[in-house]
């Protein structure tokens, strides 16, 4: 708030100050999209193998191009997923994660399962999860999960046994508790760890709720790119594509400033 | 007896753990009637592994070696891979705002509709699979060993520093060591995400392997050749978990292991 006071910023130098900051990535964006306009005009690449950036965006932003597809309901559906399925993986996961190195019997019971199920790709279980679960938003959250939760429980449980032996011994000679130990030294101490697999498990929820999609619904961007694909209609499909990413790269972001809030401390520098 | 039993319990927790589910899991598929189209019983899906079934072989010896094989070639790849992409990355505040978005461009792609494009490009067979379990299972490498390589202690960096050291030195000598925890955490998530990538390239394109016989039976409505592919693929998912976290013991005893 001081520092606001002291130095009245206009929007427009706090523009310049965002493309000061940021120019490489936006750079990157551009150059990436000219490259690919570019690609495609040079070997003359036919429409459906790739489709060029102009059409990718005529389908997105044209209104009546775009009026077809409901991006807006689309975008909306698969969002709802992915929220939900994120807040409840990463929630689960640092609960299980807790557990997990508190008791060792439990870790030994419950550590094998988690990557046997976890080995299994989800793909090959779709249809049972069709038939168990039925179709549309709860189903497709429950597969984000079932995809994304793995991460976080491993760089937490990483993370919270990580910790300095000499400060553990310190601690124990002053008579702290098992608990006071897991919330002030070994959960402060997961952190970093927490936030990395929280990264992971962004991307990876991202994925799960499209391939939900793809397997059983009638909404979202994996419909999307179902239903293009089955036209081989290919600029609604990387349009959906590159929604995506932008999602993913979104949750990441959020992910990110999250982290730069809680522990400024730590350059964890991604 | 009731100490063979905890040796036996102390010294097998995983292999306990797993056919005690396997046996809950018959039990419930008998105790409900559930038909084996849906869930079939783990005793069926084993006989298929075990027995030559009348009406289909399905070789698994070949195609569990099959899989293997693209698994460790593989994993091979991402673990140098990753690491050296996580060195390049952390070097500079440049490379890392450069490559950071396009990797989790890259990962936020769900892997099952770029591969037909992958296939297009190199066809079927080995390389494929390498490439797609690559693209699946990169990201936690690269992103937990960039995390351990940036997360030193500021101090000690300062006081190397002020002792003339140069860049490269406090990579191998600091910076490194310091991420070995998080190198092995993201190796124990990739150990399983391989496996899985490793599958679904076979799904898309391939003439042998375990996800190939679950393609193949999923047309012949086989429900207990899946089940016993998936549980094979859970098993190799479980050794390679297992080997990493070994390793992890043998290279950082200091450490109390996390999930072994």
């Amino acid at each position: 708030m001081i520092r606001m006071q002291r130095h009245p910023q206009s929007i427009k130098m706090k523009i310049a100050a965002f493309f000061k900051k940021n120019y490489l990535i936006l750079l990157q964006i551009i150059g990436f999209f000219v490259l690919w306009q570019v690609i495609i005009v040079a070997f003359n690449i036919r429409e459906y193998i790739i489709p060029s950036p102009l059409a990718v965006f005529t389908v997105l932003f044209n209104p009546e191009a775009s009026a077809a597809y409901q991006w807006g309901k689309q975008i909306a559906a698969t969002l709802t997923e992915i929220a939900c399925g994120f807040a409840i993986s990463a929630v689960l996961g640092i609960l299980i994660a807790v557990v997990i190195s508190w008791s060792r019997l439990i870790r030994s019971l419950v550590m094998p399962l988690l990557v046997f199920f976890n080995s299994i790709p989800k793909i090959a279980m779709a249809p049972l999860f069709l038939i168990w679960f039925g179709y549309g938003i709860i189903p497709n959250a429950m597969i984000a999960i079932l995809i994304a939760f793995f991460p976080v429980i491993i760089n937490t449980a990483a993370g919270m046994n990580a910790v300095d032996q000499d400060l553990l011994d310190l601690v124990n000679y002053l008579h702290g508790t098992r608990w006071q130990i897991l919330i002030k030294i070994q959960f402060p101490n997961a952190l970093p760890f927490i936030f990395s697999g929280l990264k992971i498990s962004t991307t990876l929820c991202v994925v799960g709720a499209i391939i939900g999609e793809f397997i059983a619904s009638d909404r979202g961007l994996g419909f999307v790119l179902m239903d293009s694909q089955a036209l081989i209609d290919t600029p609604p499909m990387f349009a959906g594509l590159i929604v995506i990413a932008v999602l993913g790269l979104g949750l990441f972001g959020l992910v990110s400033f999250f982290e730069r809030l809680l522990i400024p401390w730590q350059k964890t520098g991604v | 007896m009731k100490k063979i039993w905890y040796v036996l319990w102390v010294r097998n927790r995983t292999a306990v753990t797993l056919v005690g589910f396997l046996i809950l899991w018959q039990l419930a598929v008998t105790v409900f009637r559930i038909q084996e189209v849906f869930l079939p019983s783990p005793i069926s899906a084993l006989m298929h592994l075990f027995f030559r079934q009348p009406d289909a072989s399905y070789l698994w010896i070949k195609n569990i070696s099959a899989t293997l094989f693209e698994i460790l070639i593989g994993f091979a790849v991402t673990i140098f891979l990753g690491i050296f992409i996580a060195i390049i990355v952390s070097w500079s505040q440049m490379s890392r705002k450069f490559f950071i978005p396009l990797f989790i461009f890259i990962n936020s792609l769900p892997i099952v509709a770029i591969a037909p494009i992958i296939l297009l490009w190199l066809g079927y067979g080995l390389y494929t699979n390498v490439l797609i379990a690559f693209l699946v299972s990169f990201f936690p490498m690269v992103m937990n060993t960039t995390t351990g390589l940036n997360s030193v202690d500021e101090d000690l960096l300062d006081l190397v520093r002020y002792h003339g050291a140069k860049k490269w030195q406090i990579l191998v000598k600091i910076r490194f060591p310091n991420s070995l925890t998080y190198i092995f955490s993201g190796l124990k998530i990739c150990s399983t995400l391989i496996v899985v990538g490793v599958i679904v390239g076979e799904f898309v394109a391939s003439d042998k392997g375990l996800g190939y016989i679950i393609v193949n039976s999923q047309f012949t409505l086989d429900t207990p050749a899946i089940f016993a592919a998936l549980i094979l693929i859970a098993i190799i998912g479980l050794g390679l978990f297992g080997l990493v976290s070994f390793l992890e013991k043998l290279l950082m005893p200091w450490q109390k292991a996390a999930n072994g």
